[in-house]
């Protein structure tokens, strides 16, 4: 097979992803295992390891991984071209609030704008709900104001206090021994010099303590959210930077000199030096990962339009794609706090393999969001679970292969799976075990699909266009019935659903973003002042670029507006038209304006006044595509592997046949019901539906149209 | 008056298993879910949109609530009373497609009158099966004073439009009459029409939505699951009210005044009786019906029970009519929770506000372990209104300081500072959006020390703020309670401290303001708001040292009400627990030391 690498070179032998390299190597370091693959370029081979995860040394286990991978390719370390990392370094810092110990700096008079958050709660029928702003950040002794103030034209009302900056800080490193701080004064957004004189004493008195402003890491109104982002950021920096500083040194040690990229929230990556600069936006790295394997497996399969779909034991979350472009949001959050970082735009819900099936005290059945998690897991397990999952009822339903599971590395007994359906489901309910366990999958179905279709509505998607991409474990189960469900055009089963993570590192752009407020009514909006700020954007993204050494001329920009109609409060991202910004580029932004809002929200305005809020630039340099095909698909064997009993809602319990999905050549086509097994998952093909590999190795499901339930 | 609706049961026996049930009923809630996501985020009021005082539902065509998106709690079954009314006046049979119908006569039904509900109904086979409903608090609909929610009229008169059921649509197209009826009713016709039109939007998702559903599932399935969903929710309510031990349970409370009687409280009176799995709440002994607009009609007061039968149920039950079946509600007419025309209504959420209040107090008497103590119980909901200098144009917006303060402590925890409690749940404003957006400039906005309730568990703290006028003259609806009553605390716990409003004029004059009251405002005029904390829960000489230490540490309890209300003495610089002292403290606690 040959490469696909371009070849070209810009400026050099030596830029990112066109050096004489062999080996890109991605690691995802997640929970439980640190999955590593390494793809050999010239020999088109992939090679995937899986080592467990050390919590106590995630560095560890990324060096354990790297070496091995290494080895497995026939490799040297000077052979890697890049390696590519995606971590959870700062979500397990954030998860287990083991960061840094913060102070906040705040105007003075606004001091409790961290304790007071923004009022709504979440959970509105409960009496004895915890309160949902990041509380653990600091404090409130931690949090001091600084008298200064600046006015809502950006206007400085009282000058900053110098000499309150030091004391406080002196105090807050003295009295509570901080290790980071976080500044958000009022309206720094539009005026950032007190923020930026503020962090400059600090530098100047405490050379050592990291610093995060407001006016940088998210120059927008809002201050709740703006000072829980900016926290965050300054939260993280320590153990961010010490993780990062110290894997470059120890892959220096080991012999490997090639850059060392981190994956992002948003999907894109970035020089592990870059990324140090905002550690806050390295937050989501793992599950941005996977939606960027999703998005180029849609891609290499013919598909601009997607959701993709990751369905593990737990959870299963959303992202979407639109015209081969993953959707980010920089209204995220994460557990309950608002984040507002530039990131894949994931929704999650708690449904999994694990999900539990029960009867309410009326009579009802019900599936999750309880978990069996992995311990004990499912009934079929054998791990002494006793509740029903879903991932018993695909067991019973004959979908999985109780020989051949998650790798094989253990055996599923259905009898467990069958115990477990009858004595708490079927036998109440007075059904058969098949119609319970089939129960049971209408309804987590329902549930995903429901989530599947609110996640997508609310960004304008007509569903019937869109292609299911199918990830996790679970994925691939139940993603047929999804796509029935929602109409949607096609399901497409990457080939190595499982490792998502992993894979996507090695398919990810290099990306560097920026954004800086405009807040203007159209009206009154010029021009030359938004190409400035563009032109101002265009320096910062590409002095990353130049750090990433990547040829500056194949670097694309997009542009985007932040606007609403004039007292809305929630803002759409409007892309610019690719040409010079004038007047008539403006008015063009006004009309998309209205398509966007049309297409989110159904229904627009001419008469109403649109006013701009921020300017978001984001430049992408995409690396050669790294793979074409992977090596699996050319292990042999025979096609079919037999046949197994299931039972598909309409047709009954039937031996159907069962195929090893690497063993299916490209072209193939496999009509449903049929099975399609591989070591990290199981396709299910649904009668109405046929399977076809296509060339790119994911396998396409063509669902028939939606019928019934 | 009765004011319990009861769904007729369905006679029939189970027709639906019970797969088919769930999915049905996922499937309606998430049909309420895009309903409203798309209504809240298309409006153009900040009501609508940072508030979210909008509500989305599905009805069967009896007019039984089959799924509601409550943005708000205290939506909860609000609507009912009028789709009924609506179906009254256009009975199913008669509905015809592409009408669209439109409604908020409070004593018809309606709850006060910015409330507008718009019902989109639902054909299949040329038979309504459902009915698409949305309810939106508009900016403005005329009235006295801006916003339609004036602190000092005495007639429904003076409040604003009041609008019959009428056809928005007929035939898909806009009933002109109607909508040039509304317009020429409004401060600020573009904002309510356009929030009309995303009110109709949403309606039609609802619709569509509902006829893709029928499109799936035979029609005579559908219509036994909605029944049998209302009869599954019954069961669910029912169990949680057997959770609670038999008996008669009564509380009062009160409201300031309402906002023309000043010197007038208002006593809320309920009596809840629990015999097995039924709830019957009886407002006898409850003040006879105000002068201002602080009563509350029979759809607003249901809210407030229907919200108190949520909370302990759990938000697992579907919120569907059935939750409601095993609920009877007294509420004598005449009185504030039940008032004869043409009484004024505006400011009934205060009054739903203390309704929830004297229930839950009433419960805690049941369930001790459940029962928080009172949240800060008032919302400060100041609008002010006039022309704007620059656009010479008529304006409502709000004075963004926060609504609600803090939350009464939980028989397990310390209450939430500054938080939205019981039938509230809006976004509170950013300090920059609205200094962006209106000519005020805040000072401070800060919790305020020692005012959440003392007790074992610590009231939630409300909050201190100060802000400048700096525009012209306006007029400024101040409306707030518990100015001069406190939220009580539980078994030994504190009250926490009373509201308070201060003008301090720009020629020198200082008002203190009453809770109520419709005034004005001019460039250099200065406000300062004390918003209450919640009350306290066990005795606070119980409380842990460590945790009074940490308060004072981080500014919640000042060190004096450390030692006065907690019998903890700190040493000289405050930084340590004196043992010692708070052990002989603790062990002669001064006179007056006790529960409220």
């Amino acid at each position: 097979m040959s490469s696909t690498d371009t070849g070209a070179t810009g400026n050099g032998g030596n830029a990112v992803g066109e050096r004489r390299g062999r080996l890109i190597v991605g690691i995802d370091v997640g929970g439980t295992f640190t999955d590593v693959v390494a793809l050999d370029r010239e020999q088109q081979a992939l090679v995937a390891v899986k080592v467990p995860s050390q919590p106590r040394d995630p560095a560890g286990a990324f060096l354990e991984g790297l070496r091995r991978a290494v080895a497995l390719a026939g490799r040297r370390p000077d052979d890697v071209e890049r390696v590519v990392h995606g971590t959870t370094i700062g979500t397990n810092a954030v998860l287990e609030h083991k960061g840094a110990t913060l102070g906040i700096l705040t105007t003075a008079g606004f001091e409790d704008i961290l304790p007071m958050g923004r009022m709504k709660r979440a959970e509105m029928y409960d009496l004895n709900a915890d309160p949902e702003e990041p509380l653990f950040l600091a404090p409130r002794r931690r949090i001091i104001g600084i008298p200064e103030r600046v006015d809502a034209h950006g206007t400085v009302l009282r000058a900053l206090d110098e000499e309150a900056v030091l004391a406080a800080v002196g105090r807050l490193r003295d009295e509570h021994g901080v290790e980071a701080i976080a500044v958000c004064y009022l309206f720094s957004f539009l005026c950032p010099e007190h923020e930026e004189r503020t962090a400059a004493l600090i530098h100047g008195r405490w050379p050592d303590l990291p610093v995060s402003l407001s006016s940088a890491v998210d120059p927008r109104f809002r201050e709740y959210e703006r000072l829980v982002v900016t926290a965050f950021d300054a939260y993280l920096r320590p153990a961010v930077s010490s993780y990062l500083r110290s894997l470059e040194e120890r892959l220096a040690g080991h012999g490997f000199r090639c850059p060392f990229q981190i994956m992002q929230s948003h999907g894109g990556i970035s020089a592990s030096r870059l990324a140090v600069e905002r550690p806050v936006g390295t937050m989501l790295s793992g599950p941005a990962a996977g939606v960027v394997a999703g998005a180029a497996a849609g891609r290499d399969a013919g598909f601009r339009d997607l959701v993709t779909l990751d369905m593990g034991g737990t959870s299963f979350d959303v992202a979407m794609v639109r015209d081969g472009r993953i959707e980010t949001s920089t209204e995220g959050r994460i557990d309950k706090y608002p984040l507002r970082v530039p990131m894949v735009d994931v929704h999650t819900i708690g449904a999994g393999g694990g999900s539990i099936a029960f009867l309410d005290a009326a009579g009802g059945l019900k599936v999750g969001p309880e978990s069996a998690g992995a311990q004990p897991g499912p009934a079929c397990y054998g791990k002494g679970g006793t509740e029903p999952t879903v991932t018993d009822a695909g067991l019973a339903l004959g979908y999985l292969n109780p020989a051949r599971y998650a790798g094989g590395g253990f055996e599923l007994y259905p009898e467990l799976a069958r115990e477990a359906i009858v004595r708490r489901i079927a036998g109440p309910l007075g059904m058969d075990v098949l119609q319970a366990a089939a129960g049971i999958h209408d309804i987590v179905n329902t549930q995903m699909a429901e989530a599947v279709r609110l996640v997508s509505v609310r960004r304008g998607y007509d569903l019937r266009g869109i292609a299911l991409v199918a990830m996790g474990g679970a994925g691939p189960v139940h993603a047929g019935r999804l796509a029935a469900l929602l109409g949607a055009r096609a399901v497409v089963v990457p080939p190595r659903p499982g490792v998502g993570s992993a894979y996507g590192l090695l398919m990810a752009d290099i990306r560097h973003e920026q954004v800086r407020p405009y807040p203007r009514p159209m009206a009154r909006a010029s021009a030359a002042e938004v190409a400035a700020a563009f032109a101002a954007i265009d320096a910062h993204c590409a002095e990353a670029m130049r750090v990433e050494q990547v040829p500056l001329e194949r670097v694309t920009v997009h542009r985007y507006a932040e606007m609403r109609y004039i007292g809305q409060s929630y803002e759409l991202s409007v892309p610019l038209p690719d040409a010079p910004i004038d007047a008539a580029a403006l008015t063009a932004l006004r009309r998309r304006f209205d398509e966007v809002h049309d297409r989110y929200y159904g229904h627009h305005s001419d008469e109403s006044e649109v006013e701009l809020v921020s300017l978001r630039g984001v430049h992408a340099y995409t690396l050669p595509a790294p793979v074409s095909r992977p090596a699996d698909a050319s292990a042999a064997g025979p096609a079919s592997a037999g046949t197994r009993d299931a039972h598909f809602a309409g047709h009954g319990h039937h031996a159907v046949p069962v195929y090893d999905r690497f063993a299916l050549p490209p072209g193939a086509t496999v009509p449903g019901p049929a099975i399609l097994d591989q070591d990290d998952t199981t396709t299910v093909v649904y009668p109405g539906q046929v399977a076809r590999v296509h060339t790119s190795g994911s396998v396409i499901i063509e669902p028939a149209p939606a019928h019934g339930r | 008056m009765r004011l319990t609706h009861e769904g007729a049961v369905p006679a029939a026996a189970r027709t639906v298993d019970p797969i088919t049930l769930e999915v049905v009923n996922q499937r309606l809630q998430s049909i309420a879910d895009e309903m409203e996501t798309s209504l809240c985020r298309s409006a153009f009021s900040s009501i609508v949109k940072e508030a979210m005082d909008a509500s989305s539902a599905l009805f069967d065509r009896g007019g039984n609530t089959l799924a509601q998106a409550a943005a708000l709690p205290g939506h909860l079954g609000m609507m009912i009373p009028a789709v009924r009314r609506i179906l009254e006046a256009f009975p199913s049979q008669a509905m015809r497609p592409g009408d669209v119908y439109a409604f908020n006569e409070v004593y018809e039904g309606g709850t006060h009158l910015p409330d507008i509900t718009v019902v989109v109904p639902v054909f299949w086979d040329g038979e309504v099966v459902a009915l698409s409903v949305t309810m939106a608090h508009h900016q403005d609909v005329g009235g006295a004073a801006p916003g339609s929610t004036p602190p000092n009229v005495t007639e429904i008169f003076a409040e604003g439009l009041r609008l019959p059921p009428v056809r928005l649509l007929v035939d898909g197209q806009p009933n002109r009459d109607v909508w040039e009826i509304l317009r020429l009713n409004t401060r600020v016709p573009e904002t309510l029409l356009g929030d009309l039109r995303a009110q109709l939007a949403a309606g039609n998702i609802g619709r569509r939505r509902l006829e893709e559903l029928f499109g799936e599932c035979p029609a005579p399935t559908m219509l036994a699951a909605f029944d049998e969903l209302q009869d599954y929710a019954e069961r669910l309510t029912r169990l949680a009210v057997e959770g609670i031990p038999d008996g008669d349970y009564a509380f009062e409370d009160f409201l300031d005044h309402d906002g023309v009687e000043r010197d007038r409280p208002l006593r809320i009176r309920a009596t809840v009786s629990v015999r097995g799995s039924r709830l019957r709440v009886d407002f006898a002994g409850t003040d006879a019906q105000a002068k201002g607009p602080i009563n509350s009609v029979p759809a607003s007061t249901m809210s407030a029970v229907y919200y108190v039968v949520r909370a302990l149920a759990g938000s697992r039950v579907p919120n569907n009519q059935g939750c409601y079946r095993c609920v009877e509600i007294d509420a004598p007419e005449g009185t504030l929770v039940n008032p004869l025309p043409p009484a004024p209504v505006g400011l009934r959420s205060y009054t739903i506000k203390r309704i929830v209040d004297v229930l839950l107090g009433a419960l805690a008497q049941a369930l001790p372990d459940r029962i928080p103590a009172a949240s800060h119980g008032q919302i400060s909901l100041m609008l002010v209104g006039g022309r704007r200098r620059d656009t010479n144009k008529l304006f409502v917006g709000f004075l963004g300081v926060p609504f609600s303060g803090g939350g009464g402590a939980r028989p397990g925890k310390d209450g939430i500072d500054v938080v939205e409690t019981d039938i509230n749940n809006c976004t509170s404003y950013p300090i920059e959006a609205c200094e962006m957006e209106s000519p005020v400039q805040f000072d401070r906005l800060q919790l305020w020390t020692d005012s959440g309730g003392a007790g074992r568990h610590r009231g939630g703290l409300g909050y201190v703020a100060v802000c400048r006028w700096t525009g012209g003259p306006v007029v400024f609806s101040h409306r707030r309670d518990r100015h001069n009553f406190r939220p009580w605390g539980l078994y030994g716990g504190q009250a926490a401290p009373l509201c308070r409003t201060v003008v301090a004029r720009r020629d020198g004059r200082v008002e203190e303001l009453p809770s109520k009251i419709l005034t004005h405002l001019d460039e250099g005029d200065t406000l300062q708001f004390f918003t209450t904390g919640g009350g306290g829960y066990g005795d606070p000489l119980t409380r842990d040292p460590d945790r009074v230490l940490a308060d004072v540490l981080d500014g919640r309890v000042s060190m004096e009400a450390a030692r006065r209300e907690y019998g903890v003495v700190l040493d000289p610089s405050g930084s340590r627990v004196d043992s010692a002292a708070t052990q002989a403290l603790r062990a002669h606690p001064r006179d007056g030391a006790g529960p409220a």
